[in-house]
């Protein structure tokens, strides 16, 4: 109960702070963020655009987990919170394609330049869909989860590759990319150059959409189970 | 000796309706026609001819490899299979067959795309070589278990290249970028990184596929 | 009228701001309903459950 209280006021703060904190050459206060050479105000769709990013790929993570647990245990909750999170994973990646490409609009001039991290993210879309259609074409339950849960994970090995290792060696926009001057095959999250205040509104912003992605995923595979349960219960009578 | 035995089977029936040979083969010249066609007079350049074979490649791979799971479905005779072999001898024996198609089938198709596009001429041919080897590995490997899981779901055919788009996707892009670096011909230096990714790929997938076809195959 | 558009141009990124919260009220105040309807029906099935093993 606490905690969702919590989450209320951290994210409003995070919004609060994220939108309207001025973005000064020198920033003196803590309440100011650096200038950003060549984004000036639109620096500031970092603290939606990367959370978005990191919680898809987390969905894919926490959906993959539950199918490992399902093929372990053939318990049928597993799947629905393998569901659940897959659901909310998809959202996630929607909103991170489209806050990206409305980034690289104005940081790079075009909407789509298949950068190899915009084409990651991309690719995670289609294993989302991928996955829902898949689990749409097979109508018996346990099947269904079985091979949903089986193609999950070849689709996480997958990851990896997407996230870490072709936008360092392959040409492309992002800092980081094997054509990049300053920082080539630079680290996981990409060189921002934020200043101290920015970091911490970034990483509350970070830890805030997590705690969301938790709450909602409890609802909604709370809902799944409650569900069955509840046809259960009529079929019994 | 098995999984042997289960590709000289396929093989055999195979040879008999020569099912698989005459649509792929088919399908390779009327994917390549319809470039040609779409071409028209225009010149292609040169950086975009490496892609578009490995279009033509995954297009033809999608058509032509479900049929190694597909087809026992189809047939009926898959119950026969779960009683003869244990699930990993299937598998080896369907990966064999699916590789020697894979090879078969890409090796027409770069001879043929490199007599109808001018443009694709290949400097460094050993990395052409390696990269070919590598990538039919892995697209074997990724288009026989993906066979394996829509084999027992429903509509099969639209939902194989939707399932095998995004697992394929690193192989593609990364031959895309070595077939483009044995075009302009560079160095082995510039590629091992790639070369690499290859590896660890067909690795990868080999590994991941042996561990799940248990899953699949067991009802 | 001019006085007000001045106003609004210059503090555009402040109603931003308000249209944002507005929007992330609304969804907060949505999952918290949820979230309590759902504890009532976890009460229900509970309830249930107990009938189930007091009838046995």
């Amino acid at each position: 109960m606490a905690w969702k209280i919590f989450l209320f006021i951290l994210l409003t703060f995070v919004l609060i702070a994220g939108i309207s904190f001025p973005i000064v050459e020198n920033p003196k206060v803590w309440y100011q963020f650096p200038l950003i050479p060549g984004l000036k105000e639109n620096a500031k769709i970092i603290f939606f655009h990367v959370p978005s990013a990191w919680l898809a790929v987390i969905g894919f993570l926490m959906s993959t987990i539950y199918s490992i647990k399902y093929l372990r245990k053939k318990n049928l909750d597993d799947d629905a919170k393998s569901y659940s999170a897959a659901q909310l994973g998809l959202i996630f990646c929607i909103l991170a394609t489209i806050t990206g490409a409305v980034w690289a609009k104005f940081a790079w001039g075009s909407f789509w330049s298949w950068d190899p991290r915009q084409t990651s993210i991309f690719a995670l879309l289609l294993i989302y869909g991928a996955w829902f259609a898949l689990r749409s074409s097979i109508e018996s339950e346990d099947k269904r989860a079985t091979l949903s849960a089986v193609y999950s994970i070849i689709a996480f090995v997958t990851v990896p590759f997407f996230v870490f290792i072709m936008p360092r060696i392959m040409d492309g926009l992002h800092p980081g990319s094997a054509d990049d001057k300053v920082t080539p095959g630079g680290g996981p999250i990409v060189d921002f150059r934020m200043n101290d205040s920015m970091l911490v509104i970034f990483f509350l912003s970070l830890i805030g959409f997590t705690i969301l992605y938790y709450w909602m995923w409890k609802i909604g595979y709370k809902s799944l189970l409650y569900k069955e349960k509840l046809n259960k219960k009529l079929i019994r009578g | 000796m098995k999984p042997y035995a289960l590709f000289k089977k396929d093989y055999h029936s195979e040879l008999r309706t020569r099912y698989a040979i005459n649509s792929l083969t088919m399908f390779i010249i009327v994917a390549l026609s319809v470039i040609l066609f779409s071409i028209g007079n225009e010149k292609v350049p040169q950086n975009l001819t490496g892609g578009l074979l490995w279009v033509v490649i995954f297009f033809s791979a999608m058509s032509g490899l479900s049929r190694a799971f597909v087809s026992e479905e189809e047939r009926g005779t898959s119950l026969i299979l779960h009683l003869i072999a244990a699930p990993t001898t299937i598998f080896n024996g369907k990966l064999l067959f699916n590789l020697i198609l894979v090879f078969l089938m890409n090796i027409v198709i770069t001879i043929l795309y490199s007599a109808l596009f001018e443009e694709f001429i290949i400097r460094n041919f050993l990395l052409f070589f390696l990269t070919f080897i590598l990538s039919n590995i892995g697209l074997a490997i990724a288009s026989t278990i993906i066979a394996a899981i829509i084999s027992k779901a429903g509509a099969k055919g639209t939902l194989y290249p939707v399932l095998s788009f995004p697992i394929l996707l690193p192989l593609i892009l990364i031959s895309v970028m070595l077939t483009s670096y044995s075009m302009i011909g560079a160095s082995f230096a510039d590629a091992k990184m790639g070369l690499a990714v290859l590896v660890s790929y067909d690795v990868i997938m080999l590994t991941v596929s042996y561990m799940l076809f248990d899953f699949i195959w067991k009802d | 009228m001019e006085g007000f558009y001045k106003f609004l141009e210059n503090n555009s990124i402040f109603i931003v701001m308000i249209i944002v919260l507005i929007v992330w009220i609304g969804i907060f105040a949505y999952l918290f309903n949820l979230d309590k309807r759902l504890k009532g029906i976890e009460k229900e099935i509970e309830k249930e459950v107990e009938e189930d093993k007091n009838e046995e």
